[in-house]
């Protein structure tokens, strides 16, 4: 496996170079861009295996890649697409992904449609989290942007309803409306998930998962819809911003242990609620986000009894990043997720917090390297869903504390 | 030895000065075909920003950029509010969403001049010294 990573990852980094991963050409006087990225990690734990990685004895399998095309058919029509392929230790597969694709109809500047699949608008930096190269982060904050359930999330299928509105002396306000369907990220965290967890926390501080699969889930997906909005204030560099979000999520498979039967996990309830701000003063750049998501779901157990289960999550971050030069941006980040918030905040069991330190060096306008610091604390094993700390990977359990050193390098072109 | 230090100090501020632009030596130019014949900081912001593809008069228009150098680099900061990296990380998080296409960027000004000058509802922005023949000034209000 970590042979066939390396080599993906030399062929990723020689292949653009060869091809000049970005150009444009012509098709009956129509400019085509074709764009491209690409990016390896490494990432060294002291205690877990994070993100189905095999981190605490060093990892490389942490790989991803994409090219897209576009035009502009008329001035107000642009339609293209974005091909999409990773590899996240147990997760991705190499499998390549449609990411995006899309017909986008600009009727007016406080007016376009977008349709086809869609990356979902969401906070700061939701459609475009998987860019490592648009941050200065190796790890975006994994307790609002989880790099394993991206697939799950990161885009619908569906429309958005889009524009910007300027006025004088108040700013200039961003909206988006989008409504459409969750695609099924077969290879994705959420799955792997739900079909490995099986855990029981131990009697005296440390963690302890039975692991084994319970279940064969197949399918992921469902309604969503909700709104964001932009606001760019008057204040020089600061905006401002709120999404809502409203997800009718169903998951379907078989039960393989201890009776084979079908396995049905329906959402109640999910409504997503964010709010985030970024101030930027020259080269320091302050960003923050705070995510709500009560939700409710029911499920039938293998004896064949419904069930229900509340989850009250809470995310959010606060970063700070300064660049020194054109090769040279230091920041820092302190995430925290809490799995469900009426419960007590302290217990690692119920929350994840990830204080990180994190060099960036721009190589070029087209190459950047990063190593980054993580000193996480609690892995949130009694919520609903994983969140990077898996319970296969980890099968003689999970310590409270861990400390990671991640590196990442990119290319775009 | 005192005298020296002011000299060299006094050279490097003056080095520093002629390296750097304000928006007062950058011109804004257009592509005959556009209509306008100035244009609102606003307006200009929210075109080079990809929010914004037509100016008040209705036409259609398109931001053609400098690669580098002290005109684009005071036009970043004066009129966009961003530093050079800051807007080229915006651009690719459009690209790369496939919101809008990557602008054209040009080496030097008779070259944003050159391509302004064929490119219906080009917009661009040169040094207020350059030489403007085949395309139009906009006053920036």
């Amino acid at each position: 496996m970590q042979v066939k990573t390396i080599m993906v990852a030399v062929a990723l980094w020689i292949g653009p170079s060869l091809l000049h991963a970005q150009f444009d050409f012509h098709v009956d006087s129509r400019d085509v861009q074709v764009h491209s990225f690409a990016s390896q990690g490494f990432m060294y734990s002291n205690t877990n295996n994070y993100l189905t990685m095999n981190t605490s004895h060093g990892s490389a399998a942490l790989t991803d890649f994409g090219v897209n095309i576009s035009t502009a058919i008329t001035d107000k029509f642009r339609v293209g697409a974005q091909l999409y392929d990773y590899n996240l230790g147990l997760l991705g597969n190499f499998h390549p992904q449609l990411d995006w694709a899309y017909g986008d109809y600009k009727f007016k500047d406080w007016l376009g449609i977008r349709a086809g699949k869609v990356k979902t608008v969401q906070g700061l930096s939701h459609d475009v989290q998987d860019m490592e190269f648009l941050h200065t982060w190796a790890l975006m904050p994994q307790s609002v942007y989880p790099l394993d359930t991206r697939g799950d999330t990161i885009a619908h299928i569906g429309a958005d309803m889009y524009g910007d509105i300027g006025i004088k002396k108040v700013g200039s306000f961003a909206y988006t409306f989008f409504g459409g369907k969750r695609p099924n990220d077969a290879d994705g965290g959420y799955l792997y998930g739900v079909d490995t967890m099986s855990h029981v926390p131990a009697p005296q501080g440390g963690f302890m998962y039975i692991t084994g699969q319970t279940k064969n889930v197949t399918y992921y997906g469902g309604p969503v819809y909700g709104a964001d909005l932009h606001w760019t204030t008057p204040v020089k560099g600061l905006l401002l911003g709120a999404s809502y979000m409203i997800q009718d999520i169903t998951t379907t498979g078989t039960y393989v242990k201890p009776i084979v039967v079908p396995y049905k996990l329906t959402t109640v309830t999910d409504k997503a609620t964010e709010f985030y701000l970024e101030y930027t003063l020259g080269n320091l750049r302050f960003a923050g986000e705070y995510r709500s998501e009560p939700k409710i779901v029911q499920l039938n157990q293998p004896s064949g009894v419904l069930v229900q289960g509340f989850q009250d999550s809470r995310s959010g971050y606060v970063s700070l990043s300064y660049r020194f030069t054109k090769w040279l941006e230091l920041g820092s980040y302190h995430s925290r997720y809490v799995d469900n918030w009426p419960v007590m905040h302290s217990d690692p069991r119920n929350h994840i917090f990830d204080q990180v330190f994190t060099a960036r060096f721009d190589v070029n306008r087209n190459i950047d390297f990063k190593i980054e610091g993580h000193f996480i604390d609690g892995a949130a094993i009694d919520g609903v869903l994983d969140h990077g700390f898996y319970a296969a990977p980890n099968p003689t359990g999970l310590a409270p504390n861990m400390h990671m050193l991640v590196m990442r390098i990119g290319y775009h072109m | 030895m005192k005298n020296l230090q002011i000299f060299l100090i006094a050279t490097v501020v003056g080095i520093c000065a002629a390296m750097t632009a304000s928006a007062s030596d950058i011109k804004v130019i257009a592509n005959p075909t556009v209509g306008a014949s100035s244009v609102s900081a606003d307006e200009l912001k929210g075109v080079f920003l990809a929010t914004k593809s037509s100016l008040s008069d209705g036409s259609h228009v398109e931001p053609v950029l400098e690669k580098d150098g002290p005109v684009h680099e005071a036009f970043v900061k004066e009129y966009l509010g961003k530093t050079d990296a800051a807007l080229q990380t915006y651009y690719r998080s459009l690209v790369f969403t496939g919101k809008a296409a990557m602008p054209k960027t040009l080496a030097a000004d008779a070259d944003v001049v050159a391509y302004v000058a064929k490119t219906r509802g080009a917009i661009g922005y040169v040094s207020a010294a350059a030489s403007t023949a085949g395309v139009k000034t906009l006053e920036v209000k």
